[in-house]
């Protein structure tokens, strides 16, 4: 049963790290894809039909975490205070951006929003980075130079992560530009590398954090594991039909 | 554990104002959700395009207030860990499985098809389409329900045993059926629909006074929102009433004394709790408790008023096109719901103080131990930030509310000038 449930939470981890780090990714690089207004609502709609969806996979780890293992739930986010207060944020401001860039149609106001999108997207990563540093070198308080440059190096993984999704999404000129930052071995093959390094970052986090010893009660657990594997092929059947119906490339501009 | 009392204070504060306006939020989403989705059920069965059109005119207000919402609940559900480790700590195994839930069966399906359902208007098989509305109102019900059972948890714990320093499930299916939770679920889900019937008929009536070109859609829209108002409140009330009933709690013993403002029954209860738990004020403030519970009783007396002559009005259709001081009665009405379930929320709330889980834990004792620095800098945050996020939400609502169908992005087919311009034009 803990087994499982550290399962259900490293299943939940890597989910939201390859999922959301590309359109985290895609936030990040912005200005480069992007070059004129129009050019970056496209790029936008390269992740809008998945963000919402994407998000939602660090939802339900912090909703996994206070369920099986509300100790460490406790423990990890009020040890991480400060960081997890800049994440918020971060997440704030880069959603914020997302939803209401469209809404008013005026130049200013798209400008002020995308720079809200790239400025929160940024954050979200270094915010990351800075976590998963501090977790995998077991002092999650401390702040050193080697973390900050380790959590710099992280933020890179989610940008390139962000141009590997991209050039997979767009067309034409972004599209161009997103694989030239890519690397020559095509962009299908970055992605690869990216959520490669990614799963890896959140298997080694994993391994570090006390999961087995904080695991929630016996009598909890049995009424918690067998019913989120009961949803869970609804949960990755919802999101698999939301990749299927957006499989193709971008064509125009989406709501946002 | 003895923290600090700014540390208490300010996480307290904190609580309140992120929990009260993210509160406001849902009450509009989840009763939108379910008009919106009786709308487009009613476009899909007829394709009437002015039921179309109403369709994604709500729809646009309601995502505009889900997204922001949206990102205060996200605030919420991390603030928990943060601020309250002590809660989780001790009522972790029990109140923790039911956020859990909420995360899971809730919260990530309906995300997951609210982005289908923006993105993919146009793209899929309408009655696909019409499902992912019915999916994501569920789902935002479920939700709410999830959420009342972790807040019932705190207000009338059951299903628990005592184990050491911390609380162990024993029944799920008490703590599931628990009366406090359904009753208030079922209360608030009452309260959504007259926010949301309040909001949709106030709208409505605005543009029927400027004698909007789209008359018809909000001569329907109007009637929908008076329509739904009165057995909204009458399913509310009857709701809230049931609440006093519950036997067997002290918090709610407290609430019904204070509310009657009866101060011998104030203070037996008072001294009740002295000889369980020792020496202590177990009181919570009577003063605003009270005034919270009379101010949502006051504003549902004036909404049904409203309501009733409103639904005797509506019928007469020179009268819903016309007559203009009803127009702005039904306007200056929009906030009253608003009041109404806020106040509510305060009576729940402040009214189940000092306790964070009644009569096992102190507020005091489920606080995390952060320094006043660091609630400072959370504090000054998100009081900021939720403040700038209420200005834009309800700027945007009003915006959007006033230019009418027309300027409605949700659901509208992609305009060939919209089309990515050439990479050479630049800035």
């Amino acid at each position: 049963m803990e087994m499982i449930a550290i399962g259900l939470l490293g299943f939940f981890v890597l989910g939201y790290l390859l999922l959301a780090g590309s359109d985290i990714g895609v936030g990040m690089t912005l200005p480069v894809l992007g070059r004129a207004d129009a050019e970056r609502r496209v790029v936008i709609a390269a992740i809008a039909p998945f963000f919402l969806g994407n998000e939602v996979w660090l939802v339900a780890v912090v909703g996994l975490l206070a369920g099986m293992f509300p100790d460490l739930e406790g423990d990890l986010l009020s040890g991480l205070g400060p960081a997890v207060v800049v994440l918020l944020l971060g997440w704030i401001a880069r959603d914020m951006g997302l939803w209401s860039r469209g809404r008013v149609d005026r130049r200013s106001w798209r400008v002020f929003w995308d720079g809200a999108i790239v400025a929160g997207s940024w954050t979200l990563a270094l915010t990351w980075g800075w976590i998963l540093a501090g977790v995998l070198a077991g002092d999650v308080a401390g702040p050193t130079p080697v973390r900050a440059v380790f959590a710099v190096v992280i933020a890179a993984v989610f940008a390139v992560h962000g141009l590997a999704f991209a050039a997979l999404r767009l067309r034409g000129p972004a599209r161009e530009r997103a694989r030239t930052l890519s690397g020559p071995s095509g962009e299908g093959a970055t992605f690869g590398l990216t959520s490669a390094a990614l799963a890896v970052l959140g298997v080694l986090a994993g391994l570090r954090l006390p999961l087995a010893d904080t695991v929630a009660d016996a009598g909890t657990l049995a009424f918690l594991v067998p019913a989120v594997l009961i949803i869970l092929p609804f949960l990755v059947g919802a999101q698999a039909w939301v990749w299927w119906i957006f499989r193709h490339r971008v064509e125009g501009p989406s709501y946002l | 554990m003895s923290v600090n009392g700014e540390t208490l204070e300010l996480a307290r504060w904190q609580f309140a104002l992120t929990a009260g306006t993210h509160f406001l939020f849902v009450a509009l989403t989840l009763g939108l959700a379910t008009l919106v989705a009786c709308v487009q059920t009613w476009a899909t069965l007829t394709r009437n395009p002015v039921h179309a059109r109403m369709t994604r005119f709500w729809g646009q207000l309601y995502v505009i207030n889900y997204a922001v919402g949206i990102v205060t609940g996200l605030v919420m559900e991390l603030q928990i860990g943060l601020n309250w480790s002590g809660l989780t700590h001790f009522a972790g195994n029990v109140f923790g499985s039911a956020l859990a839930m909420e995360t899971l069966v809730a919260f990530f399906i309906e995300s997951t098809f609210l982005g289908l359902w923006i993105f993919g208007w146009n793209r899929l098989n309408r009655w696909a389409h019409l499902t992912l509305i019915w999916i994501v109102t569920l789902t935002a019900y479920a939700s709410a329900y999830w959420i009342m059972v972790s807040n019932g948890f705190l207000q009338n714990p059951v299903g628990y045993r005592l184990d050491g320093k911390s609380l162990v499930l024993t029944d799920v299916g008490a703590v599931l059926a628990n009366p406090n939770s359904i009753l208030a679920f079922f209360h608030i889900l009452g309260g959504a629909l007259v926010t949301a019937s309040f909001f949709m008929a106030g709208v409505s009536a605005y543009h029927l006074r400027r004698g909007h070109a789209d008359s018809e859609g909000f001569r329907r829209s109007l009637r929908i929102g008076v329509g739904v108002s009165l057995p909204a409140l009458m399913f509310t009330v009857t709701l809230g009433g049931m609440q006093f009933d519950i036997p067997g709690q002290s918090e709610q013993a407290f609430k019904s004394a204070a509310f009657g403002g009866s101060a011998e029954e104030v203070a037996r209860v008072q001294a009740d709790l002295v000889a369980r738990f020792g020496p202590g004020d177990y009181l919570p403030p009577a003063a605003l408790v009270d005034g919270a519970a009379t101010l949502m009783m006051a504003a549902w007396a004036v909404m049904m008023l409203i309501s009733g002559l409103s639904v005797l009005l509506m019928s007469f259709r020179r009268v819903v096109s016309r007559l203009r001081v009803w127009h702005w009665l039904l306007m200056l009405a929009i906030p009253l719901p608003f009041v109404s379930m806020i106040s509510g929320w305060v009576y729940r709330e402040v009214g189940r103080q000092p306790w964070a889980v009644n009569e096992l834990l102190l507020v005091r004792d489920a606080v995390s131990d952060l320094s006043p620095g660091t609630m400072r800098l959370s504090i000054t945050a998100f009081g900021v930030v939720f403040a700038a996020l209420v200005v834009l939400n309800y700027w945007l609502l009003a915006r959007q509310a006033r230019r009418g169908p027309e300027g409605v992005a949700l659901g509208a087919p992609t305009a060939p000038d919209e089309r990515p311009a050439p990479a050479a034009v630049t800035f």
